[in-house]
């Protein structure tokens, strides 16, 4: 009996470091094969400690966690903008270099380690069975399972879940990628190293060999099996991988040595055959054992998404049609309006050159408040790299953006959306894997749940936070008609119905002045109409919109204002009946005169 | 100042240069396959354990000779290669989309643990000792190196060269290099892919089995061996570029392995290897301050991508128009 409890000890230290890797590797998508080290850290740290200056093993393991935080948090900046590749590469080198200074330390027992621990003790209880480990343990797995939990079910969880997708995507929203980054590196390695330092004071030593580069795969790979994203998973892949060497050894009856060598056979290829199966995991994203004991499967309900489906909460609008039909008029009235709106977003010189190609060539324009601005143009003329310019995705080489009166260049991309300055991206760029909701709940901004104290300290306050994301974004999923969609994922959708969230998620922003690219391009001709009213009726909330467009029948319907831009360069400006009675730019543009 | 003999300097660079052709020649077939293909193949520390182990079973056991035995080895080693990718990371792949690099990577892990302890069941845990031809040292201006240090540093050379030349020369070399860049486009030009990928698995085997021959003769053998030298192909790899040619991978490798000799003079032997990670460790840090240039000069994973659908209604553009 004391040898299984030995080993439902070592499936809670096991799960409890698993948790935590589930949070950087699963939410965050930040692939690590370090957290073993990370643990050697919160493991050494407690155990030099409790051998030099007699701590108690907890106060050590806290030490540990800082430790750990700290130099997690460090590793986390070289790794911002690396690609997965290059993320195992350089937690695999990190690794390395943890494990190579602890030996190289004398005074942390060099390849020996640190062994002979003295009892840990718990306010008085010695823990010196498996037995007197059981409470201990599962309280600390369940402290990691809650914090990940709360962090990775949340407004902050859902921004991890962006950055694991897109992070460009998600920075365009106002989301500081950077931070977010670097503190689910610090979380995860603190915690790491809490779990490390309770397996060390369970073991009674701290050894290079215990935290080595195997362990950091053995805790990966209880992550993969169990499922990324999900908590219950990793916990169900721990006991599976630690399990399976006393139930082999129950069933398959050989000699000890021979039992070990071909339990690692059958575990790595179960690894083999569980992703050729499951490649999602045991457990997949999403998937609550709790639900599926009660018998609730599946998310959300399904809807038969036809061809012929129309958003529904859209009217057309009759004075927008006879605005439609009667151009000449509503040129002149939208001229004027133009002319007498003031100024929200003012540019001026803004350059850019990409070695010897200019991309843009000393800018200026004005986007004014309740107007809608076109910018038009061949393809390769730059347009693009104008919102990439404005929004600071990319940095000019000169020039100025005014955003009421502020400089914008220089500024991260989050700190412009922030500012009230937000892009559409001509490619869509939704969360494929979450909800149409939660890609609009993510563009609210100031949510209290996306802080770390107020999840951690103030849950009352990140529940009403999140009720009221949660309508606002409801409503706004009802403003371009697809409230029915809330719960279907993103990825699901058609390319249409994709472009009226990436619609609804820019106008969950509130930002003051929108940049949208390409809105109606690449969707059938019935919900350009639907796509024209609501960006209209955007505008008539006041709002500062430019579009950036190739038809020119959406621009005769929307622009107050056109400019028309060749390689780089705004080569004239104007009403678009202007433009397209000058007889050069007819021609730049369709190639005939 | 620490006294160090110009002899020893250059015992270490001589050292240097015939262990970074071991890790340039790792680098290259590891390149070539993350290259093309986009499989994290982390097993190819076990084709390379395999490849001389099959050889030294050869010798000992069914009594060939040296050499005949060491070509079969790999060869062998190369059909196992090039298996893997066919019957493990082929159907996986396709079955797991978007997070088909992860799950390679676990895939190959997995493998790798399996086929170490397979290895381990046959043939034993112990080091064992795999003789060929007779060693010779050979003394040139003050230093020392054995007749398998020169045969490995060409043999290294002689088939990165071969490499590069049938990148560049060959129709080959062509549908590698297409396969690589898009693989879905090569597709619809007639480029078998599925094979291109199987062909680059066998071709990086090649360069592992080759390294692992005169490792094994020069030291010993043992199950465990394939793990240092995948970590320092991936190393290499991933510092040259994994779509450059395989000259520069192997320049890049005698690069490193220069770098952890010299650094054996103010370390100890044991910790030359953590020195080697915290200049990587660097150089990465470096590259991803200095901004995300260096990004796309790897192939992302291919993933097939939402691609918006024509436009339907614009009457305005023009033929030239491109999407």
């Amino acid at each position: 009996m004391e040898l299984w409890f030995n080993y439902i000890d070592q499936i809670l230290l096991y799960a409890t470091l698993a948790l935590s890797l589930n949070l950087l590797l699963g939410y965050a998508g930040q692939v690590s094969v370090a957290h073993a080290s990370f643990g050697a850290v919160g493991g050494y740290a407690m155990a030099y400690m409790a051998l030099n200056h007699h701590w108690n093993f907890l106060l050590g393991t806290a030490f540990g966690v800082i430790f750990a935080f700290v130099i997690g948090s460090v590793v986390a900046l070289p790794a911002l903008k690396l690609s997965v590749e290059y993320l195992i590469l350089l937690t695999l080198a990190v690794s390395s270099v943890i494990i190579g200074l602890i030996v190289a330390i004398p005074s942390l027992g060099s390849s020996a380690g640190l062994i002979n621990l003295p009892t840990a003790d718990l306010f008085g209880y010695k823990l010196q069975h498996p037995k007197d480990w059981l409470v201990p343990a599962l309280a600390a797995m369940l402290l990691v399972y809650f914090i990940c939990r709360r962090i990775g079910e949340s407004p902050t969880g859902r921004v991890l879940k962006g950055i694991r997708e897109d992070p460009v995507a998600t920075q365009a929203l106002g989301k500081n990628v950077f931070a977010y980054k670097v503190s689910v590196f610090g979380i995860a390695s603190g915690l790491a190293g809490f779990a490390g330092g309770l397996l060390a004071a369970w073991l009674s030593l701290a050894t290079p060999g215990v935290f080595g580069f195997s362990f950091s795969l053995t805790v990966f790979a209880i992550v993969i099996f169990g499922g990324m994203a999900n908590l219950s998973g990793s916990i169900l892949g721990a006991a599976v991988v630690v399990l399976l060497e006393p139930v082999l050894r129950r069933v398959v009856k050989i000699e000890a040595s021979k039992a070990s060598l071909l339990q690692l056979v059958i575990y790595g290829l179960a690894l083999v055959v569980l992703m050729r199966v499951r490649p999602q995991g045991a457990l997949p994203e999403g998937f609550s054992l709790w639900r599926w004991i009660r018998g609730e499967r599946g998310r959300g309900k399904r809807i038969e998404m036809g061809e012929d489906w129309v958003p529904t909460s859209i009217k057309i609008n009759e004075q927008d049609d006879a605005l439609h039909s009667d151009t000449v008029r509503g040129e002149s009235l939208r001229d004027d309006r133009w002319h007498s709106a003031p100024i929200v977003l003012e540019t001026s010189g803004v350059s850019k050159r990409f070695g010897g190609i200019i991309a843009a060539d000393d800018l200026t324009i004005e986007l004014r408040r309740g107007t809608i601005t076109a910018l038009v143009g061949p393809n390769g003329a730059g347009k693009t790299t104008v919102f990439n310019l404005l929004t600071g995705a990319i940095q000019p080489d000169s020039g100025s953006v005014l955003l009421n009166g502020t400089e914008l260049i220089g500024m991260s991309p989050d700190k412009v959306a922030r500012r009230g300055l937000v892009r559409s991206f001509q490619d869509v760029r939704l969360i494929n894997r979450i909800s149409c909701l939660q890609n609009v709940m993510m563009a609210v901004q100031q949510q209290p749940g996306e802080n770390m104290g107020t999840l951690m300290f103030n849950h009352r306050k990140v529940v009403a936070g999140e009720r009221e994301t949660r309508e606002k974004a409801l409503g706004w999923l009802g403003f371009v008609g697809m409230k029915d969609f809330a719960d279907v994922p993103a990825g699901a959708l058609s390319y249409g119905q994709s472009k009226l969230v990436s619609l609804a998620r820019v106008m969950a922003t509130e930002a003051e002045v929108l940049l949208l690219d390409e809105p109606a391009s690449g969707i059938d001709t019935k919900w350009v109409d639907t796509m024209l009213g609501l960006i209209e009726e955007v505008r008539d909330q006041g709002r500062t919109v430019c579009v950036v467009e190739h038809n020119l029948h959406v621009v005769g319907r929307l622009a107050d204002h056109t400019y028309f831009m060749e390689l780089g360069r705004i080569t004239a400006q104007g009403t678009i009946a202007e433009l397209t009675n000058t007889p050069r730019l007819a021609e730049a543009y369709f190639g005939t005169a | 100042m620490l006294a160090v003999s110009a002899q020893t300097i250059r015992q270490l660079t001589v050292d240097g240069f015939f262990r970074g052709c071991t890790y340039g020649l790792l680098g290259a077939g590891f390149a070539l396959i993350l290259g093309v293909t986009g499989r994290f193949h982390f097993a190819y520390g076990l084709t390379y354990v395999l490849a001389v182990y099959f050889a030294f079973t050869f010798t000992f056991r069914v009594h060939w000779g040296f050499w005949l035995s060491a070509v079969l080895g790999v060869a062998l080693a190369a059909a196992i290669g090039g298996g893997i990718e066919r019957v493990v990371y082929r159907p996986l792949a396709k079955n797991a989309g978007a997070t088909a690099l992860l799950a390679v990577f676990v895939a190959a892990l997995g493998l790798g643990i399996a086929g170490e302890n397979l290895v381990r069941l046959f043939w034993g845990s112990n080091t064992q000792a795999y003789y060929g031809p007779k060693k010779k040292a050979y003394h040139f201006w003050d230093t020392v190196f054995l007749n398998f240090d020169v045969w490995q540093a060409a043999s290294g050379v002689v088939i990165v060269v071969l490499l590069a030349l049938m990148l560049r020369y060959t129709a080959l070399g062509r549908r590698i290099k297409a396969t690589r860049v898009n693989p879905d486009l090569a597709k619809t030009i007639g480029i078998n892919a599925d094979l291109t990928y199987v062909i680059c698995f066998v071709l990086g085997t090649v360069c592992a089995g080759v390294s692992a021959i005169w490792y094994g003769l020069k030291y010993t053998v043992d199950p465990g061996m394939g793990f240092t030298p995948v970590i320092y192909a991936f190393l290499v790899a991933f510092l040259a570029g994994t779509v450059r040619s395989p000259v520069r991978v192997f320049v890049i490798g005698i690069f490193v392995a220069l770098i952890e000799q010299y650094s054996s003079i103010w370390l100890s032997a044991r910790f030359t290897q953590t020195a080697v990670f915290v200049v990587l460790v660097g150089y990465l840090a470096y590259t991803a301050i200095r901004g995300s240039a260096l990004m796309s000069k790897f192939r992302r994973p291919a993933r097939p991508s939402a691609a918006p659908p024509p436009p339907t209604h614009d009457v305005f553009l023009s033929a030239s128009e491109t999407v």
